[in-house]
């Protein structure tokens, strides 16, 4: 049978080609205000962008010594700090875009990405 | 027929690239400026013209920074030596507009925000690069300075002349300098022809037209947890601050001293663990934080001051984790989750919203109180401005 030209099978090929981009869409594009990718500043500056959805454990060489970043399951956060209070390990994990943490006596922080964040600006 | 189908892709395929089209977006920049992180994220703006801007406002930054640091040699520095000396004195021009304008704030305040109490701030060691250790200091040192009662109506100032009429006078605008820095540099963005930014120094904001589409998404961090406790969606131009005693404090024998200090007591402020403030100003709100947290959590203590001062927006979590808030922010802000809940944080529906913490709505004008408002979307309109409101 044929409908606008195309085959029962060519039929079957474009709705299973737009059931996956949909279903890519769905789970890499479509913005719930999670972030995807996380960037590890040093002194400000760009030091490393890490991809949310595999495992990274991270050290980063700030003047007081090694920050420890760990990604697990979407999220990320300090784990280790050579900072005196801690915040930035207390802040925990963080995992919506715009989400921040900072450990300013080393100069080390780490923002969500994300298309469109959640947050453009952390209140602390 | 097939001519048709194609027509029909074609279609699709000019109206889905016309939607990829470059758009204004975000020009964001971290300066670690001010003795803090300065975030800075301006809308709508050419990445050069961008660059400009927030490079002129990271030398301004720094020059704040140099020239009104507590503890650091440099302006502030040599004005307290002169205040203390008692003689009159030509005063410092970055220092004058500080002292005026936190005079007048500490003066609505009733003393609660008080930037002359620098020598307590020094005695507990908060004015270090260092966090304390303790152990605190005696009793008998905090009441030899109490006693002489320091504050900004001890600095005399008459045109260029300054002179300090206390020997207990030290200026120390920890709680305050952030805020006007904040201003200065929202004004600079603005005279610049800006009208979309936010200027975040060390998590207290000041923010300015909007994200494009949206207003400003602006996320409250959680004074006892990890995450966010509140989210507020901000436009047209306010600023949000928050003064919290997780901030700077040290601990000794199983006690946490925070490092706001009560002018009345000479001791760390007790009861509250963050209060925020919502106000146009940022000066405003920065002093207006400090003077509540000291205020303290009891309705009749911290509303009067809340009144005075002019804030109509106001959130105080408690050390037990109790919320209060006046009506004016009450249908503004969104309580997110806790992490029990799961990532659902914005379900509309919010039933299973779990609100952990006690909210208090405080009812200032004898209008009806609606319950807490814990799932609204996030579209809720916003006021322009929390201070063309009524609490």
């Amino acid at each position: 049978m044929r409908r606008w030209g195309l085959t029962r099978g060519d039929s079957v090929v474009l709705l299973l080609a737009f059931i996956l981009v949909a279903g890519l869409y769905v789970k890499y594009w479509h913005s719930d205000g999670h972030g995807a990718e996380t960037l590890v500043l040093l002194d400000g500056k760009p030091w490393a962008r890490l991809n949310l959805f595999h495992d990274h454990d991270l050290v980063v060489p700030g003047p007081l010594g090694e920050s420890h970043i760990q990604v697990r399951d979407g999220q990320v956060r300090f784990t280790a700090s050579p900072c005196a209070n801690k915040l930035c390990v207390h802040t925990g994990w963080l995992k919506q875009g715009g989400e921040v943490a900072i450990c300013l006596p080393n100069r080390v922080s780490l923002q969500i990405l994300a298309s469109d964040p959640r947050f453009d600006a952390i209140n602390f | 027929m097939i001519d048709a189908f194609f027509r029909l892709i074609l279609l699709f395929a000019v109206v889905f690239l016309t939607a990829c089209s470059p758009k204004p977006t975000v020009h964001h920049e971290q300066l670690l400026v001010f003795g803090t992180v300065v975030d800075i994220k301006l809308w709508g703006v050419e990445a050069p013209e961008a660059q400009r801007l927030i490079t002129q406002l990271a030398e301004d930054f720094e020059y704040m920074h140099r020239s009104w640091h507590a503890w650091h040699a440099g302006p502030l520095g040599r004005v307290n030596a002169l205040l203390l000396e008692g003689k009159t004195f030509t005063a410092v021009p970055s220092i004058m507009p500080l002292v005026e304008r936190s005079s007048e704030l500490s003066l609505l305040s009733g003393g609660l925000f008080n930037p002359a109490i620098g020598k307590l701030i020094a005695l507990w060691g908060f004015a270090s690069d260092k966090p304390p250790k303790g152990p605190p200091p005696s009793d008998v040192a905090i009441r030899a300075i109490l006693e002489q009662r320091p504050s900004m109506s001890d600095v005399y100032l008459e045109g260029l002349q300054m002179r300090g009429k206390n020997p207990a006078l030290k200026l120390d605008f920890g709680a305050f300098a952030k805020g006007y820095a904040v201003d200065r540099a929202i004004e600079f963005l603005q005279e610049a022809g800006i009208k979309n930014a936010v200027v975040n120094a060390g998590g207290d904001l000041r923010a300015i037209g909007r994200h494009g589409e949206r207003p400003w998404r602006i996320g409250i961090r959680h004074p006892r947890q990890a995450g966010i406790l509140a989210s507020v969606e901000v436009e047209g131009d306010e600023s949000v601050f928050t003064s919290g005693d997780y901030e700077r404090y040290f601990d000794w024998e199983g006690k946490r001293y925070d490092h706001i200090i009560d002018p009345r007591t000479g001791y760390p402020a007790k009861g509250l663990s963050s209060v925020t403030v919502f106000a146009q100003q940022a000066d405003l709100a920065d002093a207006a934080a400090t003077a509540l947290f000291v205020a303290g959590p009891k309705e009749e203590d911290w509303l009067p001051v809340a009144r005075a001062m002019g804030i109509t927006g106001v959130m105080l979590v408690d050390e037990e984790g109790g919320i209060q808030i006046t009506p004016s922010i009450q249908e503004r802000l969104y309580f997110e989750p806790g992490p029990e809940s799961g990532s659902e944080a914005t379900a509309p529906s919010g039933i299973r919203v779990s609100q952990p913490l006690m909210i208090k709505p405080v009812n200032v004008n004898p209008v009806n109180v609606k319950p807490p408002n814990v799932n609204p979307p996030m579209s809720t309109p916003v006021g322009k401005s929390a201070d063309s409101q009524t609490l």
